[in-house]
């Protein structure tokens, strides 16, 4: 078979059964792979009333059919699951090799369900597959585990999926990371994997990818990685990592101060990309294929934490863990903080999203010292942060409080409505490193409509309007129109996320990363399409290649829709809609702006096809997509979701 | 070929978002089936222009300003 494996791997942790089975051509040209066979699994295995930590809860691990092979960075890896987090639908994507090695062992998806009596491993040596004792494992860092695994095995090159302390003690953001450092960082399915008493995933595959016609894929692969050379994005990326972004966010006012209390800060270039690169960064480093590298290595060379090292960080790593928290004097505090979340294997956002939460709290007189047991929460408070991240993660005293996630943090509190303001979420995911009031309205605008939870840059990573502007003419090609370049304007932005929602989904199916299809628009459709015929040997046209990921996104937005969750949750946190933007340096560009979500809400919906009152895809939309079984699902809850009884529940998490 | 009044042309000029209501638009005037409606809003700007040109409803010359200028150089051009 060309491009794809052909198989998925099942383990049932409960009984140790282990199978393979086959995936037809008719579901792999439906779903492509990746995010859409994980998507479908997770739709139809996990009903809405499935406790997350439910044995019999699923937890996918898909690669696609361009994974391992010559395209651009083609190691990607999704896992999905039910949220413990937001108890709806909830994804993550990885880099790293361990895709690829997945794929060399035979395998596009693995689904993972029941629960082991004590902790393991599983251990995939091409078709050999075992489950392996792994209490001696349990309560390890993952670069600890990572290299007990390989002495184990007796290969240093094999690719390895583990949790950390987080994940086993279920904290409901807890996360994964590949080769250690390589994390898929969101929507808690570390906690998941904890749950049924997994400590990880170890591959070894000896296999390859046949590709069907390799001279039209090497013509691809060659004129991509040609183009990439010039590519501005590209080039910022291997210079500074994500980091390149701050000097950035700082000017356009979306540099997370304080919980999103300001957009801006005088001492961000602390932690730029420029200052991180001249004082600890160790060495970059690249995922399978890539030809961004846009990996950093740390190594901190002064002060109280010299000596300390870790893979990473990234914009969205450093930025939660640092200014949102007030930490901006000390970048080295920064650095630390981000090793402790990567060590613990804890979605980095959403543990500085739960801390910078309390610490508002603190501010605002809704918790004291009483609730926090002795802890300071002062803003930028490096030694409480430094005791706390442990503690949340080992779920201990206020801790554990925290690692149920901000908005249950705030009802366990009983800090009401005024407490829930300040945990800065949509459907119980909170917001990354970025104000919408700066980085702009689109991306605002998917941050409402994110089908992992709200809050969510890489749902539709509307770059278009980020580092559209480095590319005269792609706005006109894609949306035409150059306006919508321009981040804090309304223009075009309702389609814009639309396409770019769609686009990213398929991308996400193929699992190749991102970064090189937004941000840098090196790889645009046209090109995926290519390079996937030229391996599958199909005929996959644009369209359908679209198509597929708007089934995709209407499938998870549909999973939401069981949950009750439509109309009235597609919110921003109301901070952004309702205050505006003050100055926090005088060369900031955004001061005084509100989000304005309603202006741009009703013409998504139309792009949509979702019913206006419930917000949930027409049963028109779900027919065209082949979706009929769902649109059967939804049917009776139409009205539901209307009825009095539903409209007096506000919900925060599911 | 004239699809559209000059006073139509200035309404979709003026519009900030308005890849929508021009699909609804060229597909009440048979411009554009179903089929193609739902490809160009899956493809894009330049899918529209690539068919319009495709079918004579506007020239090379005029396709290739559209794709420099974007849709109000499109609108205008529908309106001719």
């Amino acid at each position: 078979m060309n491009g794809w494996a052909g198989q998925r791997l099942r383990v049932d942790l409960s009984s140790g059964k282990i199978t393979k089975e086959p995936l037809s051509y008719e579901y792999r040209r439906k779903w492509i792979g990746g995010r859409g066979f994980n998507s479908d699994i997770i739709y139809n295995e996990v009903p809405p009333n499935m406790d997350p930590f439910d044995p019999n809860a699923r937890v996918c691990f898909g690669v696609g059919p361009v994974s391992g092979t010559a395209a651009p960075s083609t190691g990607r890896v999704t896992v999905t699951c039910k949220s413990p987090l937001t108890g709806g639908f909830g994804d993550s994507n990885m880099g790293g090799h361990w895709g690829a090695e997945l794929k060399y062992a035979g395998y596009d998806q693995i689904v993972v369900q029941g629960r082991a009596k004590n902790p393991v491993y599983l251990w995939i040596d091409d078709d050999k597959v075992e489950i392996r004792d792994a209490r001696h494992l349990w309560g390890k860092f993952p670069r600890e585990a990572d290299q007990m695994i390989k002495e184990e095995v007796g290969d240093e090159d094999i690719h390895i999926v583990l949790i950390g302390p987080a994940g086993e003690n279920m904290v409901r953001f807890a996360c994964t990371f590949n080769d250690v450092w390589r994390a898929a960082g969101r929507t808690g399915h570390g906690g998941v994997i904890g749950s049924k008493n997994l400590k990880g995933i170890a591959v070894r595959g000896s296999g390859t990818v046949k590709i069907a016609n390799p001279k039209a894929m090497m013509d691809v692969c060659n004129r991509l990685r040609q183009t990439f050379k010039p590519d501005p994005m590209k080039i910022g990326l291997y210079e500074f990592g994500s980091l390149c972004l701050i000097n950035v966010a700082n000017r356009d006012g979306w540099f997370p101060w304080r919980n999103f209390q300001g957009g801006a800060h005088p001492l961000a270039s602390n932690m730029a990309g420029e200052t991180h690169a001249k004082t600890v960064l160790k060495h970059r480093e690249g995922c399978f294929s890539c030809p961004i590298c846009c990996g950093r290595f740390t190594h901190i060379k002064e002060g109280k934490w010299a000596g300390e090292e870790f893979g990473g960080p990234e914009y969205e790593h450093a930025v939660p863990t640092g200014p949102r928290i007030g930490i901006i004097e000390d970048a080295n505090d920064i650095w630390h903080n981000a090793r402790l979340t990567n060590d613990y294997g804890m979605d980095a956002i959403e543990t500085g999203g739960v801390i910078s939460a309390a610490m508002e709290w603190y501010e605002k007189g809704l918790i004291t010292t009483k609730e926090t047991g002795g802890l300071e929460l002062e803003w930028g408070n490096a030694e409480v942060v430094d005791k706390l991240i442990p503690m949340i993660a080992t779920r201990k005293g206020f801790g554990a409080i925290l690692a149920e996630g901000g908005d249950r943090a705030a009802d366990k509190l009983g800090l009401g409505d005024k407490g829930h303001y300040y945990t800065i979420t949509t459907r119980g995911m909170t917001l990354p490193g970025d104000d919408p009031r700066g980085l702009g309205f689109g991306y605002g605008l998917s941050f409402a409509m994110g089908t992992r939870g709200g809050c969510d840059h890489l749902r539709s990573l509307c770059c278009l309007e980020l580092s559209g502007a480095l590319y005269p003419g792609l706005n006109t090609k894609i949306l035409g129109d150059e306006r919508p370049n321009k981040p804090v304007t309304t223009v075009g932005k309702p389609y814009m996320v639309f396409y770019e929602e769609n686009q990213k989904a398929t991308t996400d199916c193929l699992q190749v990363c991102c970064f090189t299809t937004h941000w840098s628009y090196a790889v645009l459709t046209p090109d995926q399409v290519e390079y996937l015929n030229a391996v599958t040997g199909l005929d996959f046209t644009e369209e359908e290649f679209q198509e597929i990921g708007e089934r995709v996104y209407n499938l998870e937005r549909a999973y939401w829709a069981r949950q009750m969750s439509g109309a009235r949750e597609d919110l921003v946190p109301e901070r952004f809609t309702t205050e505006p933007m003050p100055q926090g340096v005088d060369y900031q560009t955004n001061v005084g702006v509100v989000f304005p979500l309603s202006e741009m809400l009703k013409k998504y919906y139309k792009y949509r096809d979702y019913e206006p009152g419930t917000g949930f895809p027409s049963e028109r939309k779900l027919k065209q997509l082949g979706l009929d079984y769902v649109a059967k699902d939804l049917a009776p809850l139409r009205a539901k979701y209307m009825s009095e009884a539903e409209k007096k529940k506000k919900k925060y998490y599911y | 070929m004239s699809i559209m009044t000059k006073a139509q042309a200035k309404n979709f000029a003026e519009m900030d978002d308005f890849m929508l209501e021009l699909c609804d638009f060229l597909k009440s005037k048979n411009v554009i089936d179903a089929t193609t409606h739902r490809s160009i809003l899956l493809k894009g700007f330049s899918r529209m222009v690539a068919y319009l040109q495709e079918k004579k409803v506007i020239s090379a010359k005029e396709a290739k300003e559209a794709m420099e200028k974007g849709f109000t150089s499109l609108v205008y051009a529908l309106a001719k």
